[in-house]
């Protein structure tokens, strides 16, 4: 009855359908739109008029009914005017409802399913796949940042970072703090490899309702949603934008005079030498005008969409270029998409997703480089006009950043496969059966190559000190990982008079397996030709090494939603999970949920100030699994080394890490209650939410007495428990002011207060090593997660009277222009039991608010994000190596000298200055996130054309920064973004890649 | 339709009943280990393997213990720049509190040594070997416990008695937390050596590098010496000389190096060897002690400019310098000393390998310790790896062995044994022979064991047979103030903690 004729070029698909319309009942096929916004409307009830024959629309706002030809369909939805459209022998009927706010009509993604959002009891947060689109960035998630209530995204300029989420606070220390994700059904850890003009939207599971997502959701989930195909000839479009990245905000280093006149006081005598050439400069070298470049972005988004009756399709094609800002670090990435669907009958669809990315980064040696551009000496230069390099290390510095970057050649492929194959299969009106197989294949290939090269004149403008490179040295991994999850829901969906009953059933089975390989061999030849393994020395220094990991679940779950009279709301969620990676297997997780939808009372219905009011609450417990593998299970370590009869290499074994053997997982209870209003005809909307989330039985470390001779004194259990309470509210306002002006403005603030309630035998958790001063965060009851522990400075020693009447100072002498501390516990002495509670780098207050208005053929976007109330640990400045390091040119103004009596800033800064409040500084900032300016090119232009759109826009991301903060940047990552111990080194800047600020060009085409 | 789903769902709840055992993927569990024949073997070849931790972390025979015998004691300074390691500066100048770091990495790496033991002792009981091989590796493993435990009981005194491998739930218990008295703790070394001596292989009938049965002896006498058991002490080390297994090395400076002269004379496990840290070249660069040279190597300062050799820690002090006589060979053997700048165009300082130290004035200190050296050059190195060179470190070597068999023939009024050894020490050093007294033999033992991590246990030692030698020694070592109660290190006060009081601290702390 239906061929399909597929070009191999997937350019064009055409269409042509037979059908047979001898009988009296015939099939109606359609999509519901936004009459205004154009977006697809899901759950739009259809209903043949006059009888009970009716469906919904689906995800993708389309619908499909058998009606008598001559019946008229009526087309209803909340929020929307109602619609009646006679069939009249149409079997194609596209409806565009009229809304006069669509915030109510809207349809959440809920976790195997989807709901009204008039009809979820929880707080979920959903955002349009096009205002992700717009922005310059490479991920979802950092598109997200200031969008949602309650939601922190701390973002990297790195290429290829993944940003750091974190819902309603810090809810774990060594288990990951980072939300679920799950992408189509794929549950995964990483969406850097999505495409964000290929979603449509993102849905924020913020409270208990998680829960359906049981020992995952403690975090928070996050849900995107992918385009598809809508009914109707092919849409081609070609999204295109191109433009750079910089730094956003430098921070000036000290000039010649100001380095030489505070080593002078640093180190006396050592200038003497500083005059000799080659190894110094007359001038002075801008060391990071030496590293850091203008980096060039460019985004190219192609798309096919369209659809029939029977089948519709989505394909698109993306390439990315996102440089960094540091010399040599490139980033480009690859993605292609198929989504589909099929109606193989009236009662069986088909649905396949398909993704594929590749991206290619060039790394660069970032902890190390960074802090090394912040800290060489200006009186070294970088690199000479003959291509020679200054020598820093000879200076007693650091090694020179600029020939540690160009002597490493980092080249990391990631290849990536992820899509689903879903079976949906309605038997019977009101029950609708799901199967899906998801799969997530990842293999990477990396490689890092460290040329060879001496500490003398052939490389540097003098032989001497101690950077080189005595061998080159390849490092070569590949490693792969195959994950499915295989789910199986069943859902009965019945309406009884006023009630209306939902219930879930599922089964879902998911497995893990990695593996990698890698080696690592020295005097690899340097012809990029050659860097394969074999081609080094296999006698020396040739390490290879081999590992896995291996993991399952199989979760059973259920959910139940019911509504009466649209009023009054309850559901109910309980999960069974079990994972491989605890002794005890099972746990139970649950949610229970009301809501009273105030204004659709009959006792409202006279009042104009309400146009939507809505109470809902909810309470659940969730858990968190995010550990290694097999951390209960206590193993070997074989082949120790040792050798006998003067060089017979015998391997022993050692058993020696004493474990928990009856780890389990966090769990997280949280209690959630919200309001949702609308004012003035739904112009002013808005919701407020508090929460008391309180996380038990959280992994920590326990210290076990060193007469266990474990080799770290401590093992992992399940001891801790942290708190993180607060309260969210949005506000959004949209009008229009005549027939060409638009605009609406939305604000989100959130307030949280994380504190650790209890350690229960474990120990304070200490983090944040900055050089000599060692950690500066510590963890413990009554705080917030990862505060700053350090010595209160009080201000500046200004004569020999004061230091003479000052506390010892155990760590460096006092004396005239050094810090003063507070003798906290006045025993004399300024030591270790003298540290106080700083803050943290968790915020206060978060938030952000955006204006978007458009007049006539322009439109106008901006974003705003902020956080209050959090500290900062200036880190660069802290960690002195040598009197040789560099300082900032506001440092050397401002430190005290005996011509400039300073009361803020001590004279020198050495290895033995400890940690103090000195270092700390306030975090608040508030940032124009994204700005973009668009012109929509009049339709009567582009009609011949046969172009439907064309819109030209100018973008800017990060165009600026409200900061108090004096470093690069008020957002960190943590020192270490790939350790589970990270997020006890929040807010510590050290080597942090800078904040970018992006300006971008392109347009928006479509045919 | 329905059917199928269903019957597939329901194989796949058949198929999901073991679902969710999964092993760990490539890693041998403690259960898989005690079904392997050879795993006994295994965990004892394990525990000398534990020589090669150390560096800022526990610590059996590295940068640490160094810092609590060397630095500790009149013979070695701090070193590196003046402020760096403060907790090691404490420990310099005797006033190391409770909550020094050293002391308590120490503590925790020979308790990691002696876990390694138990593990081991605790699968030999079960392996099924000959009664002899099975013996030695018992004898090795109780040798290798009462190394450790004659450590512990010199720095801190008494010490928990772990004689079995502990679970977690028994780790609070009384008897595991509270001190043995250190009497207990050397009876309980003396038990494990008089085993060793027993069953233990002699030199040549086991793997180089093994203990033996006259490192058994040899370390039992030194026990004796310090249990002032003179008769034992004598008869042990008589037993390990008449054995004739061991000769002096000629040229006292070869002692330290990697490979024996053209003769033969000197290198790894010369003829005075009688126990050594055995290292080598692996391929991960794993197989050697952590730190120990590097932390004790030549460091750089001031002017700078070449690439240096370590943290410039351990300095052989102004008052071991003077201890010397004149002509000691042995003072250029232990010292490497850092020439003046002026006259201008000095050479700078030339080392047996060739490497050129430069003047003082590009170099942090002025001596560093030569026995630690290993040469970049002349001897072998992993790709350039420093961090863990292959130095074997002499742990027992037979002129000590001659010292305490010279110690205790005086004690016991035997001065012609004692002017014996006392010449043939001597003797190589290019030094005539002096009357064996006691002060002699521990000025003897002073230069001829500089620096190698014995001078503050001797030191401690001597002081109890001679009241006030220990308030003289560090009173010329920069006038620092000694007190009884400094002989010995806190417990440290993180595992007093952990034990929730149940460990007692040593007085004065």
């Amino acid at each position: 009855m239906r061929k399909i004729f597929t070009s191999l070029c997937g350019a064009v698909l055409v269409c042509i359908l037979f059908v047979n319309a001898s009988f009296a009942q015939q099939n109606i096929r359609g999509t519901v739109t936004d009459a205004t916004s154009g977006e697809t409307l899901i759950g739009v009830s259809v209903l043949v008029k006059g009888t009970t024959t009716g469906t919904q629309t689906d995800v993708n706002g389309m619908f499909s009914i058998n009606a008598p030809a001559n019946s008229t369909l009526s087309f209803t939805y909340v929020g929307y005017t109602t619609q009646e459209v006679a069939v009249s022998n149409q079997t194609t009927i596209n409806i565009r409802l009229a809304s006069a706010a669509t915030q109510l009509a809207q349809v959440v993604v809920i976790g195997y399913g989807t709901q009204r959002r008039r009809d979820v009891t929880g707080s979920v947060a959903t955002v349009n796949g096009d205002e992700l689109a717009r922005q310059p960035v490479q991920t979802p998630t950092q598109a997200l940042q200031g969008k949602v209530a309650g939601v922190q995204v701390i973002s990297s300029g790195q290429p290829n970072s993944q940003p750091q989420v974190r819902i309603r606070g810090t809810g774990s220390v060594l288990a990951g703090a980072e939300p679920l994700y799950v992408v189509d059904g794929v549950l995964t850890d990483d969406i850097r490899n999505i495409n964000n003009a290929d979603i449509i939207s993102v849905d924020v599971l913020k409270d208990a309702s998680a829960a359906i997502y049981g020992v995952r959701g403690a975090n928070g989930v996050v849900i995107i949603t992918t385009r598809k195909g809508k009914i109707g000839p092919p849409v081609v479009r070609y999204d295109a934008n191109s433009g750079f990245s910089q730094l956003a905000n430098k921070v000036k280093m000290a000039n010649r005079d100001q380095y030489v006149a505070y080593l002078n006081d640093a180190d006396p005598g050592k200038i003497k030498s500083s005059d000799a050439a080659p190894l110094t400069i007359p001038g002075t070298t801008d060391w990071y005008g030496a590293v850091l470049r203008n980096a060039f972005y460019m985004n190219h988004n192609v798309s096919v969409s369209g659809g029939s009756d029977k089948s519709d399709y989505f394909v698109s094609a993306n390439y990315l270029t996102n440089n960094g800002i540091i010399q040599t670090n490139n980033f480009q990435r690859f993605t292609l998409r198929e989504n589909s669907d099929i109606n193989i009958s009236d009662k069986l669809k088909l649905s396949s997703q398909l993704s594929l990315t590749r991206g290619a980064d060039r790394a660069v040696p970032l902890g190390d480089t960074y802090n090394s551009i912040y800290r060489a000496a200006p009186i070294i230069p970088a690199e000479t006009a003959n291509g020679l390099y200054g020598n820093t290390s000879a200076w007693g510095n650091v090694g020179n950043p600029l020939l540690q970057i160009n002597k490493t050649n980092t080249l990391n492929i990631g290849n990536r496969v992820q899509g689903n194959l879903a079976l949906d299969y309605n038997p019977l009106k009101f029950l609708k059966l799901h199967t899906a197989f998801n799969d997530d294949v990842v293999f990477n290939n990396n490689r890092s190559y460290l040329y060879q090269y001496n500490n003398d004149a052939s490389t540097f403008t003098i032989a001497g000190g101690n950077q080189r490179q005595t061998n080159s040295s390849l490092t070569a991994e590949q490693n792969n990982s195959y994950h499915y999850v295989w789910d199986n829901t069943a859902t009965y969906d019945q309406t009884f008079g006023e009630s209306h009953l939902v219930v879930l059933g599922g089964y879902s089975m998911e497995k893990f397996r990695s593996s990698f390989i890698n080696g690592t061999r020295v005097n690899v030849p340097a012809s990029p030709d050659e860097w394969f393994l074999s081609l080094g020395d296999p006698s020396l220094n040739a390490l290879d090494a081999n590992g896995g990991d291996l993991y399952t679940r199989q979760s059973f779950f259920t959910r139940a939603n019911y509504s009466f009279g649209g009023k009054y709301l309850l559901s109910g969620t309980f999960r069974r999970d079990g994972s491989s990676r605890f002794s005890t297997r099972y746990g139970n997780f649950y949610t229970v949920g009301a809501g009273w939808v105030i204004s659709e009372e009959s006792f409202m219905k006279n009042q104009k100030i309400f146009s939507n009011l809505k109470l809902r609450g909810s309470y659940g417990e969730l858990g968190n699994d995010n550990i290694g593998t097999g951390l209960y299970v206590v193993t070997a370590a074989i082949n120790q080394p040792y050798y006998f009869n003067n060089g017979t290499l015998t391997y022993g074994s050692v058993i020696q890490d004493i474990k928990d053997t009856n780890l389990k997982w966090e769990t997280t209870n949280q209690l959630d209650l919200g309001i949702e209003y609308g004012f003035l005809n739904n112009r002013l909307t808005g919701e407020a939410d508090y929460y008391n989330k309180k996380v038990k039985n959280a992994l920590t470390y326990v210290s076990i007495p060193g007469i266990l001779g474990d080799p770290d004194n401590q093992y992992v259990t399940n001891a801790a428990s942290y708190k993180n309470e607060g309260a969210e509210v949005s506000l959004n306002w949209s009008d229009k002011v005549g027939p060409k002006f638009k605009y609406s403005i939305g604000a989100n603030l959130a307030y949280n207060k994380n504190t650790v309630i209890g350690l229960n035998g474990g120990q304070a958790l200490q983090g944040g090593g900055v050089g000599g001063q060692g950690n500066v965060t510590r963890t413990d009851n009554g705080h917030p997660i990862a505060s700053f522990y350090v010595l209160q400075a009080t201000g500046i020693f200004q004569n020999q009277a004061q230091v003479n009447a000052a506390p010892t100072n155990t760590y460096e002498a006092n004396k005239v222009g050094g810090l003063m501390y507070a003798d906290i516990n006045h025993d004399g002495k300024i030591d270790a039991n003298d540290r106080i509670y700083a803050g943290s780098y968790q915020p206060k207050f978060f938030g952000g608010f955006n204006v978007s208005m458009s007049y006539g053929d322009f439109d106008l976007n901006a974003d705003f994000y902020g956080n209050w109330g959090n500290k900062i640990y200036n880190g660069k400045k802290a960690y002195r190596y040598s009197p040789e390091d560099n300082i900032e040119s506001n440092y050397a103004n401002n430190r005290w000298t005996t011509s400039n009596p300073s009361t803020t800033d001590p004279n020198v800064i050495t290895q033995s200055t400890p940690a103090s409040t000195y270092f700390i500084e306030s975090g608040a900032f508030l940032r124009l996130n994204n700005l973009s300016l668009g012109y929509t090119v009049p339709s009567e232009l582009l009609k011949r054309a046969k172009i439907s759109r064309l819109r030209i826009f100018a973008t800017s991301q990060n165009l600026f920064t409200a900061k108090r903060y004096s470093g690069f940047s008020p957002e960190l990552q943590g020192l270490d973004p790939n350790n589970t111990t990270n997020i006890l080194s929040s807010g510590i800047e050290l080597g942090t890649y800078p904040t970018i600020r992006t300006f971008s060009f392109g347009l928006n085409l479509q045919f | 339709m329905i059917t199928s789903c269903i019957a597939l769902l329901s194989m796949s709840f058949e198929g999901c009943k073991n679902y969710l055992d999964v092993n760990p993927q490539g890693q041998i569990t403690q259960a898989q280990i005690a079904t392997d024949p050879v795993a006994a073997q295994n965990l004892v070849t394990g525990i000398y393997n534990v020589f090669y931790i150390g560096g800022f972390a526990p610590d059996i025979d590295s940068f640490q213990f160094v810092i609590m015998t060397d630095i500790a004691s009149d013979d070695g300074d701090k070193g590196s720049t003046p402020t760096d390691y403060g907790d090691a500066l404490q420990i310099d100048n005797l006033q190391t509190p409770a909550t020094n770091g050293v002391v308590n990495n120490v503590w925790n790496g020979y308790y990691q040594g002696i876990a390694r033991t138990n593990q081991a002792l605790g699968q030999l009981q079960t392996a099924t070997f000959d009664a002899t091989t099975k013996n030695k590796l018992i004898g090795e493993t109780r040798f290798l416990r009462a190394y450790f435990y004659f450590n512990l009981v010199r720095l801190f005194g008494g010490v928990p008695k772990l004689d079995h491998v502990p679970s977690v739930s028994e780790a609070n218990s009384p008897q595991l937390q509270t001190r043995a008295s250190a009497a207990d703790i050397y009876a309980f070394i003396v038990s494990d050596l008089d085993f060793a001596v027993t069953n233990l292989p002699d030199k040549g009938a086991t793997d180089v590098g093994r203990a033996t049965k006259s490192a058994a002896q040899a370390l039992e006498a030194k026990v004796y010496l310090y249990m002032k058991n003179y008769q034992k002490a004598y008869d042990l080390s008589q037993v390990v000389i008449t054995g004739g297994k061991y000769s002096l090395v000629k040229d006292y400076s070869l002692i330290w190096r990697e490979k024996p002269s053209a003769a033969g004379d000197g290198g790894n496990n010369n003829s005075e060897s009688i126990f050594e840290i055995q290292a080598g070249i692996n391929k991960d660069c794993s197989a050697g002690i952590n730190l120990y040279t590097v932390s004790q190597g030549p460091r750089a300062g001031n002017k700078y400019g070449w690439s240096d050799l370590g943290f410039g820690f351990n300095n052989p002090s102004a008052s071991l310098q003077k201890e010397y006589e004149v002509g000691d060979v042995r003072k250029n053997g232990t010292i490497i000393f850092i020439n003046p700048t002026t006259p201008t165009n000095s050479k700078g300082t030339v080392l047996f390998d060739g490497f050129r130290i430069p003047s003082q004035d590009s170099v942090q200190n002025s001596t560093y310790s030569y026995k630690a050296y290993h040469s970049r050059t002349a001897e072998s190195n992993c790709g350039g790896n420093t961090d863990r060179l292959p130095k074997q470190v002499r742990i027992l070597r037979y002129a000590d062995v001659l010292l305490i068999n010279a110690e205790a023939a005086v004690q016991l009024g035997n001065t012609g044994a004692a002017t014996t050894d006392l010449h043939l020490v001597r003797a190589r050093a290019g030094l005539p022979d002096v009357a064996p007294t006691l002060t002699a033999i521990w000025h003897e033992r002073r230069v001829e064991l500089a620096l190698e991590h014995d001078r503050f246990f001797d030191l401690v030692r001597q002081d109890a047979v001679q009241p006030g030698r220990a308030a003289a020694a560090f009173a010329a070592d920069g006038g620092k103030t000694w007190s009884a109660t400094r002989a010995l290190f806190p417990i440290p006060q993180a595992q007093i903690d952990l034990s929730g009081g149940k460990l007692t601290q040593n007085p004065g702390y």
